[in-house]
């Protein structure tokens, strides 16, 4: 068994370094489109963060005062079911705002420190039936005169603008990111067919003396994952660069105060590297598997 | 050991190799197969070694019906069956050692049957000493022992030649016959397709005769003609 494991080991290796130029290929081209795929992934993660409260259709968001009576509430709650002005909303009470705040700030433990679920003001997030600008700021007027109303925050121009940015730049990633993961693919197929190429002669005779098909196809599936895990390793880096750099850049932009919230946590990058990973290894084993089953046949 | 009944096989374009062909073959039995170029000699044992499938009929080889064998399955009826061919198939870039453990080697035989076993097989085909050469630097006749070193180390019941003296003069080919007579007396059943008159006419084997595809002679001591 060990044996055998180690002949898979030494076939692979070898294959890998006579094939050099072809693996780096490979091996560079999984790194960029997974590197692609991160930096896409990660300005999503960010964007939805920074704008987490304006998801869904909600214009604007009504904060009561943290001590608001059940009264005053009962007004507000009247009006939002009643009105045909408003197509939607959802409550947000202390302990799910504290629980937001928590999640937003997850890098910040200080600020987190200072609050209590007892301070975090209850809110409405509003979907109104028309969602053009004049008509948001009427209502968001109307509704901040109510008592016990702390304020009202609107879905600004700038909001929009993050969603429509982050939206359109991470679609582009992503676009160009599918197409080079088909490209790696494609690649390491083409990679993988030349190692068998090389060793047509030794197939053939492992064929006439009887190895089993798998035997005979174990150590190029093996190399075309390691082509897709090695381009995956190397886009992991260019990950954490995309989070110190990148998002970095945006949160300490003082142009809009909303990209402050632009910053993801580090589980979320952590979590993605693994995503990588596993893509990584599929395009490897997808690409030498087509090249295996239809190249060494019995 | 081995059996045919009515086995045919056409090739694209309406190419017979084979038509309709019945023999049977005992285990221990030494068959020459014989006729001229393009008569079916080499479908005859591309066919027992399941390269090729026959169109119609029924084989058997070692209890096993090949028509009816799932692909999966050839590789362990291959380990059965030994194949040597005229140019040897050997790797240029092994040694004569390598040559013959790589064909224990890819069947997941054990290492420490590998060193028992090669260097024993590499005696009895005569290239003990020449074990670290590599092909190229051995004559045809050692190339031919090497790769019948590599057909028969895992002791196969049957030993497949397509025309194994094909590019050997004729001192060689003696030598090369010598061994495979030693094999065949050990028990393992030859088929051997062959041009060789000088060698059938020698040996006094049975001898099938191919024309066209047809078995058109199968005597018990025959001649090349």
């Amino acid at each position: 068994m060990l044996y055998r494991l180690w002949y898979y080991v030494r076939e692979t290796l070898v294959s890998l370094w006579r094939n050099l130029s072809l693996t780096l290929a490979a091996i560079l081209t999984v790194a960029i489109s997974l590197s692609l795929v991160g930096a896409s992934l990660l300005i999503r993660e960010g964007a939805a963060r920074a704008t987490a409260q304006f998801q869904e259709g909600v214009e604007f968001i009504v904060f009561m005062v943290a001590d608001a009576s059940p009264e005053q509430d009962a007004a507000i709650r009247n009006v939002l079911d009643s009105s045909p002005a408003v197509s939607g909303y959802t409550y947000v009470d202390k302990a799910a705002a504290y629980e937001e705040f928590q999640r937003l700030f997850a890098d910040k433990p200080e600020l987190i420190e200072s609050v209590t679920p007892a301070v975090m003001p209850p809110s409405y997030r509003i979907v109104p039936a028309n969602p053009d600008a004049g008509n948001v700021a009427e209502m968001a007027r109307q509704f901040g005169e109510q008592p016990g109303v702390k304020e009202v925050a609107t879905a600004t121009e700038a909001i929009r603008q993050i969603e429509d940015f982050s939206t359109r730049v991470s679609q582009a990633l992503l676009v160009a990111a599918v197409v080079l993961v088909g490209v790696s693919t494609l690649l390491i197929l083409n990679t993988v067919f030349t190692a068998i190429g090389a060793r047509r002669q030794e197939i053939e005779v492992m064929k006439l003396v009887g190895a089993t098909n798998w035997f005979i196809r174990i150590p190029f599936m093996l190399e075309g994952t390691i082509h897709g895990l090695a381009g995956a390793a190397l886009a992991i880096p260019a990950l954490y660069v995309v989070d110190s750099q990148v998002l970095a850049y945006f949160q300490e932009s003082d142009a809009v105060p909303l990209f402050r919230g632009f910053a993801v946590p580090d589980g979320f990058v952590w979590d993605t590297s693994i995503w990588l990973l596993v893509i990584g290894g599929l395009v490897g084993m997808i690409g030498s598997a087509v090249a295996v089953t239809r190249f060494t046949d019995v | 050991m081995i059996k045919l009944e009515g086995v045919s096989k056409i090739f694209k374009g309406d190419v017979v190799a084979l038509k309709n062909a019945t023999a049977e073959i005992q285990r221990g039995e030494f068959v020459f197969l014989v006729g001229p170029s393009g008569s079916g000699k080499s479908t005859f044992i591309r066919l027992l070694n399941r390269e090729e499938i026959a169109d119609e009929g029924r084989i058997m080889v070692a209890g096993k019906d090949l028509s009816s064998l799932s692909s999966w399955k050839v590789p362990y009826l291959r380990r059965n069956i030994g194949y040597i061919f005229q140019d040897y198939k050997l790797l240029p870039k092994k040694t004569v050692y390598e040559n013959v453990a790589f064909g224990l080697e890819v069947i997941g035989r054990p290492r420490q049957v590998i060193r028992q076993q090669v260097p024993a097989i590499l005696e009895l085909v005569g290239l003990a000493r020449k074990a670290e050469r590599l092909p190229d630097e051995l004559s045809g006749g050692e190339k031919q022992r090497v790769s019948i070193a590599r057909a028969f180390v895992n002791r196969p019941m049957i030993l497949l030649a397509d025309e194994p003296t094909g590019n050997l003069d004729p001192g060689t080919s003696v030598g090369i016959m010598r061994l495979l007579d030693r094999i065949n007396r050990s028990g393992t059943t030859v088929v051997m397709a062959t041009h060789d008159r000088g060698v059938v006419d020698t040996m006094r084997r049975r001898v099938i005769e191919l024309d066209r595809g047809v078995i058109t002679r199968d005597e018990s001591r025959g001649v090349y003609e």
